[in-house]
Formats: C-alpha cells, sequence, structure tokens
C-alpha cells in the first residue's frame, strides 16, 4: 500500500554542513498493517515518517500510496506527534476537530464528530478543557483523536508514547491496539523501544544509521488480538525477538562507535 | 492593618504618592511646584470655562486616531516581517532605527507635510508607538513553535489557513506584549507633538501655560495625561486577559509580564 523506493534525504544546516538522513532507503507497509519503525536515535526515523507525511521535501526516490506518487500532505494520511502539538488556546474538542476545520467540514458536523472521538478516546467530561489542563496521557489521547478524526488510511505516528510515563505508555498502547484491531488502519509507528516495536507490530523495521535505511523487516509473530489481557505473555517469542533486536541495535552502536571515532574495526 | 492589606495594591500607591505631593508642596511654598489641593482647584476652574473639555475631547481623538493606525500598521507590518525573510531583510534596518531614534525629531516635518493639524499630531504618535508594536510583532510570530505549523500542514493548511488558525492565536500574548507598550507611548506622542504643535489639544495649554510659568495649569494637565494614560493601558489589560486566558499562569510570570 506505501512503497518506498531509493528514499534519500540529506539536510544542510544554518552552518553549511550537511546531515544525510535517509540513504537510498526502501519500505513496504501492506494495506491494514501495523508496522513498527525501530533504530538508534538519529537514523532518520523521524524524516522518514514526515516524508511519508509530506511534510519534508526529499531529494531523490518515490514514494507512493496505492501506486499514486504522495504530493504534499493528504487526507489520506495523518500525523501524531511526539510533544502532541496541541493547540493550547483550544478546547480538547476544538484540538480533535482541528483537522476536520482545515479541511472545510461544516461546525455541527466536526464537533459531533470530534465529540464522539472524545468519548472513544476515554476523555468524556474534559471537552471543555484546555491541553495544559490535562496530563500527558490525556494530551496524547486527543492528539490520537484528532488523527483518527480526519478517517485517514494511514496513521503515522512519531514515537507517540515517548513523553508519558510508563504506566500511561501501557495504557495508551492497549488502547491504540483496541482501536487498531477494530478500525484497522494501516499504521505506521515509529518507536525507540525493542518491546514497544513487539509489541505492537505485524513487522519491525529496523532502520540503521549511516546509511539512514531499513536494514531489516522482522516479522512479529505473536497471536492477535494483543490488546487486554490478549497481550503477549512476555516470554517466548516476545522476550526472544527483543533480545534479538537489542542484539541488532546494539552492533549498531557499536559500528557507529567505531566510524566516529575512527578506529580500526 | 488587615483592612489595608485588602486594599488593591494600585490606588494605595496613588494615594500615597497624593499625599507626599501635597505635603512637599505645601512645605516647600514655591510657585513652580504647588501642592495637589491647588493643582485641583485649578482643574475644576479650567474645566468650568469649557476650553478644557474641548482640548481634552481633541486630544482623545488624536490618540485615538493614533493608536489606531499604530496598531493596524504596526500588526500588519510585523506579521509580514515575521513571516518572511526578504520583508525583514527589507524594512528590518529601517525599523530598528526608528525604534531608537528620538521621534519627536520627525515632527518639524510632519508639521511641513500636514500643516499644524490633526495630521501632524496623529503622524507624531504613529512615530513614537508603530515601531515597537512592529518589532514585538515580528518577534512573536518568529516565535511561534514550529511543531505547531507543522501539524497544521499536515493536515493541509495553507498559509491563508496558517496565519488565523495557528501564528497570529499562538503569537497573541506577546504582540499584546508590544501593544501596551505602544499604547504608552502613543499618550507620550500625543503630549509632545501637541506641545510642539501648540495649537490643539492639551499639549497647547501645556505651551501656554508653560510660557506664562503658571505651574498649577501644566501640573493640571498632567494629571489628566496621567488618568488617559492609565485608562488606556486598563482597557489594553482588559482585552489582553481576554485574548490569553489559555497562557497558564507561570508562563506569564516567565514572560516578565
Ligand atoms: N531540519 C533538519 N535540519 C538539519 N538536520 C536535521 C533536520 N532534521 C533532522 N536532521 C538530522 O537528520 C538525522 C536524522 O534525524 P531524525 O529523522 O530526526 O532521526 P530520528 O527520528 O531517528 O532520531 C539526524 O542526524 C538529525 O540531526
Ligand atoms: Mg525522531
Amino acid at each position: 500500500m506505501i512503497e518506498i523506493h531509493g528514499l534519500s534525504k540529506t539536510f544542510t544546516d544554518r552552518r553549511g554542513d550537511t546531515v544525510t538522513a535517509l540513504d537510498d532507503a526502501r519500505l513496504d507497509v501492506a494495506e491494514n498493517e501495523f508496522l513498527t519503525l525501530l533504530g538508534p536515535s538519529g537514523c532518520g526515523k523521524t524524516t522518514l515518517l514526515k516524508c511519508i507525511a509530506g511534510l519534508v521535501p526529499y531529494d531523490s526516490g518515490t514514494i507512493e500510496i496505492d501506486g499514486r506518487p504522495i504530493q504534499g500532505p493528504g487526507p489520506d494520511r495523518a500525523m501524531v506527534f511526539q510533544n502532541f502539538a496541541l493547540l493550547p488556546w483550544a478546547s480538547v474538542v476544538d484540538n480533535v476537530a482541528f483537522g476536520l476545520r482545515l479541511r472545510g467540514v461544516a461546525r455541527a458536523e466536526r464537533e459531533e464528530r470530534a465529540r464522539e472521538l472524545v468519548a472513544t478516546m476515554g476523555l468524556a467530561g474534559f471537552e471543555k478543557k484546555l491541553p495544559g489542563e490535562l496530563s500527558g496521557g490525556m494530551q496524547q489521547r486527543v492528539g490520537i483523536a484528532r488523527a483518527l478524526a480526519v478517517q485517514p488510511q494511514v496513521l503515522l505516528m512519531d514515537e507517540p508514547f515517548g513523553a508519558v510515563d510508563e504506566q500511561t505508555r501501557r495504557l495508551l498502547q492497549e488502547e491504540l491496539l483496541a482501536l487498531w484491531e477494530e478500525q484497522r488502519p494501516t499504521v505506521v509507528f515509529v518507536t525507540h523501544s525493542m518491546e514497544e516495536a513487539v509489541l505492537l507490530g505485524d513487522r519491525v523495521a529496523l532502520m540503521s544509521a549511516r546509511p539512514g535505511r531499513v536494514a531489516e523487516l522482522v516479522p512479529v509473530d505473536l497471536p492477535r488480538p494483543r490488546a487486554r489481557g490478549g497481550g503477549p505473555d512476555r516470554s517466548g517469542v516476545y522476550a526472544e525477538l527483543t533480545a534479538y533486536l537489542w542484539d541488532r541495535l546494539r552492533e549498531m552502536h557499536e559500528e557507529h562507535r567505531t566510524v566516529r571515532t575512527g578506529a580500526p574495526a | 492593618m488587615s483592612a489595608l492589606r485588602r486594599l488593591p495594591a494600585a490606588p494605595l500607591s496613588l494615594a500615597a504618592g497624593a499625599m507626599v505631593w501635597e505635603v512637599i508642596g505645601r512645605a516647600a511654598g514655591v510657585s513652580f511646584f504647588p501642592p495637589l489641593s491647588t493643582v485641583l482647584d485649578r482643574l475644576g476652574e479650567m474645566a468650568a470655562d469649557g476650553a478644557l473639555l474641548a482640548s481634552v475631547r481633541d486630544s482623545l481623538l488624536n490618540l485615538l486616531l493614533g493608536t489606531a493606525i499604530s496598531l493596524v500598521a504596526g500588526i500588519v507590518i510585523g506579521v509580514a516581517m515575521g513571516r518572511s525573510r526578504r520583508v525583514e531583510a527589507a524594512l528590518g534596518v529601517y525599523v530598528y532605527a526608528l525604534l531608537t531614534a528620538p521621534s519627536l525629531v520627525f515632527a518639524p516635518v510632519f508639521f511641513s507635510l500636514f500643516g499644524a493639524g490633526r495630521g501632524a499630531v496623529v503622524a507624531v504618535i504613529v512615530m513614537y508607538a508603530v515601531f515597537v508594536v512592529i518589532v514585538n510583532t515580528a518577534a512573536a510570530v518568529q516565535a511561534v513553535p514550529a511543531h505547531l505549523e507543522e501539524m497544521a500542514r499536515s493536515y493541509g493548511a495553507g498559509e491563508r489557513q496558517l496565519l488565523p488558525r495557528v501564528v497570529l492565536p499562538a503569537a497573541t500574548p506577546m504582540i499584546m506584549a508590544g501593544v501596551r507598550l505602544g499604547v504608552g507611548r502613543a499618550v507620550t506622542g500625543m503630549l509632545n507633538g501637541e506641545m510642539f504643535i501648540a495649537v490643539v489639544g492639551l499639549g497647547h495649554i501645556v505651551t501656554e501655560a508653560g510660557g506664562s510659568f503658571d505651574s498649577a495649569s501644566v501640573l493640571a494637565v498632567l494629571l489628566i495625561v496621567i488618568a488617559v494614560a492609565l485608562v488606556a493601558i486598563a482597557l489594553v489589560q482588559a482585552a489582553d486577559r481576554r485574548l490569553t486566558r489559555w497562557v497558564p499562569q507561570t508562563a506569564k510570570g516567565a514572560q516578565g509580564k
């Protein structure tokens, strides 16, 4: 469904230094797949996701969704941000309705849909609150509701639970799984946590830094539904996979250190 | 004591200032610094003969026009500078030069351009007020968090939607800080402009009274100007509170409010 070929992106910072974030990256994501994207920090996960979102122009390569090359942001995709990116002056309902508003949905309709999603995300009673009055976990529920409100085919999530505490993260993971199992959007979910990548994903795309590309695709053979109680027993396959991913990541970190210090391999 | 403490600070400090003025004025007994009571008497006399009222009306109209032009032009130019590197590069040098230049030096120019009337005074007021609004607005727009813009763009927002839906609301607290400064400077500009051009408004009275060493009249006008400034600032603060209710109190403190 999402097909990425030969994607390269080099940033030039203010001093004129260049950083190659993506180098000939390729990735295919199947329809209704939950793909998690795991890699060392700075390897280009956010860049790849923003390229798919149409927010970052890339230097070369192609990104196609259902065979059509993307041209900037589109109504078929919605993004969830690590820092929530909520409008601090707008109420919960207005934040959830924001994407619909930008897309020209009439007030009555967008508010109705926003209220439904607010309830779905367990935020009933908080409709009029401002983001600053909510906990981090609740703020991200608003961020997810805002993305779901525009009914995207593809949900792009950039470390959405990276800024919330461990217990809230567990809850949010289970809620997201339940939502996904019900609605089955295609999800690309960036994380730096091996456990999260395995718990959520159908496959884990393991990214390497320098070159910034998908180094390996690891299928996750865990039964679904994994939400609430049906979750993996955190032993067996689950433990093996997270251990394997950590081995690979540690290799990458070590290679990276050798490259940087110039020491012989 | 507890009753005193419950009084708001501003009226209390005004009352104390008035008391000090009265005491020093009486003790000094010099004609150039009359006590508050003498000044208030003078104010009553001036009000009675009607000329003062006309002057106040003139001045307020000047102030209103000058402030309105300054705020509209200041915010429009400031937003353009904040959003576009090229506009900022083109206008920035003038704006910063004029922000620091003594605004009254332009009064003779306006005097010859617009004649000795309302136009010249309003132009002086704009010279006083507009640049601080521009500079604050440009800084406010540049400080809008990039991630909010990115989020809006991810939902398809173009520049025409970004401005009203994201940039302006996010910039409002800092813009209002500039508006507060601008309105204060507009009051100063009004008095200075009128004193220089000296045919209309309160500044005219000050110049005349000053010429005949009538300190009581000068100070009476000063009282009116202070009252006008306080009312103007109170209006701005009321607007600010309405517009920026969403800013957390701690962040407001950090802004140096
Ligand atoms: N706007 C930018 N300007 C310059 N360099 C950038 C920019 N965005 C990302 N980079 C660089 O690109 C690399 C990949 O960044 P990113 O995609 O954010 O990594 P990740 O999300 O995997 O941590 C990093 O080295 C980062 O410093
Ligand atoms: Mg990132």
